[in-house]
């Protein structure tokens, strides 16, 4: 179980991207002029996808440390 | 989640407000637009989102193993922002049509105040000033009909945003290509008035054929940029 800081470590950054995401969003919501969309369409969402492969690798990181994968 | 209802309920109420003319009366029983309910709800769902993720936060910094949170952290970090993704996506799609998003670079402002303005005779101006074209009036003008004129017309925007953000463009702005008379004919096309009109009825198919421009007669469309416009 060497590896378990290193698995909430990455859920953290997961969660300040998704956090990061999650404002983008708002102020594309909020004041969707081309600028912002377009920062949202290609900041924001590779942010939240970097995030789900982020929490992916530390759902299979736990398999793989019990030697079930 | 009871708390956020109201909230999104005063942001569409507010939004609803915004969008329309102050004296021009609603219909009974308006709810808003879709666009303005995708927006409260997608509002909503940030809050939601961001207060489930301060609370991940809370429980992992507690929790010595993120074993029995992963459920709670699937919709933390992806059902839920998913959910934000698509209501931001739809919103900013079309909202991302309108003038003043079209105004809200300033190489645009000649343009939008020509439109705004009453007293201006252009062809744009007096399109939208007689709501000839009811919303979306510079996209429904610029933009192809269907699908393909859509994506076509989000990839030009895409263009434009990338050349007005780097200065990669000259003053005075020019359209980038001739424009085309199947724009106008989407909507005139069709009309009684335009097909049997004597003075068009002769110039039909020179004009159905795009031999001879719209903007020939009716043209310029726009005020005439003036060199000194600053970028």
């Amino acid at each position: 179980m060497t590896d378990q800081p290193r698995r909430l470590r990455l859920l953290r950054i997961a969660i300040v991207l998704a956090l990061v995401f999650n404002l983008m969003a708002l102020l594309a919501l909020v004041r969707a002029t081309p600028i912002i969309f377009t920062l949202f369409m290609f900041l924001a969402q590779p942010l939240f996808a970097a995030a789900l492969v982020l929490l992916v690798g530390a759902v299979l990181a736990e398999p793989r440390a019990r030697q079930i994968l | 989640m009871s708390g956020l209802l109201p909230l999104a309920g005063a942001l569409l109420a507010s939004g609803a407000t915004a969008a329309t003319d102050p004296g021009v009366p609603l219909p009974q029983g308006w709810i808003g637009t879709t666009s303005q309910w995708i927006q409260g709800f997608g509002v909503a769902f940030v809050v939601l989102n961001v207060i489930l993720l301060l609370l991940a936060w809370r429980r992992l910094r507690a929790a010595d193993a993120p074993s029995n949170m992963w459920g709670w952290l699937l919709v933390t970090l992806g059902l839920v922002p998913i959910m934000v993704a698509f209501m931001t996506f739809a919103h900013g799609l079309e909202n991302t049509t309108t003038v003043s998003a079209c105004g809200s670079c300033h190489v645009m402002t000649p343009f939008v105040q020509d439109l705004r303005d009453v007293k201006s005779d252009t062809l744009a101006a007096t399109h939208f000033k007689n709501r000839f074209i009811r919303e979306s009036q510079c996209y429904t003008c610029h933009s192809d009909y269907g699908l393909g004129g859509t994506l076509k017309a989000k990839l030009a925007g895409l263009g434009h945003v990338w050349r007005y953000t780097t200065g990669l463009y000259e003053v005075p702005i020019k359209i980038a290509q001739p424009y085309p008379n199947f724009r106008c004919l989407g909507c005139h096309g069709e009309s009684q008035k335009f097909l049997n009109s004597p003075t068009m009825k002769p110039m039909l198919p020179e004009l159905m054929s795009g031999q001879t421009p719209c903007l020939t007669c009716h043209g310029p469309a726009h005020p005439v940029q003036k060199k000194e416009a600053r970028r």
